[in-house]
């Protein structure tokens, strides 16, 4: 039923002041925001904060949106900047800590997931935990090339960078996976891919 | 950058021209090396297809429009500065000065030897420039000052 309404349908049914249209645009964008924020956040509850806020920021500021581009691109955009705020607070709030230091733990941590005989864990809990194990700027570009469907414009327009600059990136970025996906299955990856 | 690898990852995203896509796909065919990379970069795309999103907690639509609740309903910018309206305004006060100077003009008994005055060059700048004077200056600078870093930092928490 709510498939029907296109994502700009929903937001000019809001701006006619129809709010509770708004938990539709929320149901249907709120696992990507979410992931999204997970790329950053790396805990659940800090994601969702990182999320909701993203949702309230764009409702504010709902009658600023240009309808002539995508209603996603805007969103994701709102949540990537939400989240870098999110990551630089985070950063000043425990500056002790070195970022490749809790990189580490992370990565150390989810290997002893293998260590520990969860070799039945399927392809799908594998390329979460390596996409885990990857620097923000990293995942956040895997995640809105392939979940986010997102065009290498689209993703530069967000970023604040060049077409060319996000390619180079997202081409890196999948050779930083592949690298983690070998580390966390070693000879069974050839198996699993 | 435009190694091996960087070609076949252009090539699986479509990325090429109808040149290099034929030179790449003459290099898949012929090279065995390429062409096992290839197949390797075509299931790691497949692979990275099916990374699936994550699932926020039930109460998340909930939380969100708890909050959304709170704030006041979002207009459309149109809506909120319509430029019709805005001439309409700025065009009834030109029109009232208009008019009120006209009146004025037609009912004031002007003659042409009123007109003859003489510009005093004594003006004294130092009697102007007091104390007060220049702190009230500063201080209107400041808030004006302000008043333009709160605009910008509005603006950057927005988009």
């Amino acid at each position: 039923m709510e498939q029907k309404f296109t994502d700009l349908m929903l937001i000019q049914n809001v701006l006619n002041g129809d709010s509770a249209q708004y938990a539709l645009l929320v149901k249907r964008h709120q696992r990507f925001v979410f992931t999204l924020a997970l790329r950053f956040a790396k805990n659940r509850e800090d994601a969702e904060e990182i999320a909701q806020d993203c949702f309230i920021k764009a409702y504010k500021a709902l009658g600023t949106f240009k309808q002539t581009a995508k209603f996603s691109t805007w969103l994701y955009t709102i949540t990537y900047t939400t989240a870098m705020t999110f990551l630089r607070r985070k950063r000043l709030e425990t500056s002790s800590i070195n970022d490749e230091e809790t990189f580490l733990q992370l990565e150390n941590h989810i290997s002893g997931f293998n260590a520990n005989g969860y070799e039945r864990q399927d392809s799908h809990k594998y390329l979460n935990q390596a996409i885990q194990m990857l620097m923000p700027d990293d995942a956040t570009i895997i995640t809105l090339f392939y979940q986010g469907e997102q065009s290498l414009e689209e993703i530069g327009e967000m970023l604040n960078v060049e077409p060319n600059t996000i390619k180079v990136k997202l081409h890196r970025a999948r050779h930083r996976l592949k690298e983690k996906l070998q580390y966390l299955l070693q000879d069974e990856v050839k198996e699993l891919l | 950058m435009n190694t091996i690898e960087q070609q076949l990852w252009d090539y699986i995203d479509g990325n090429l021209g109808a040149t290099e896509v034929r030179a790449i796909e003459e290099k898949i065919h012929s090279d065995a090396e390429v062409k096992l990379q290839y197949e390797a970069f075509l299931s790691l795309n497949l692979a990275f297809d099916k990374i699936e999103l994550d699932e926020p907690s039930m109460s998340f639509t909930r939380n969100v429009m708890e909050s959304v609740a709170l704030e006041p309903a979002p207009v459309a910018m149109k809506t909120k500065v319509n430029t019709n309206i805005i001439y309409g305004i700025g065009g009834f006060f030109i029109m009232s000065l208009v008019a009120l100077f006209s009146y004025a003009l037609f009912n004031a008994d002007i003659k042409f030897s009123d007109l003859d005055f003489k510009i005093n060059a004594n003006f004294n700048l130092n009697k102007y420039m007091t104390p007060t004077m220049l702190y009230s200056f500063l201080f209107a600078d400041l808030v004006l000052g302000l008043v333009f870093l709160d605009y910008l930092l509005r603006k950057k928490t927005v988009h």
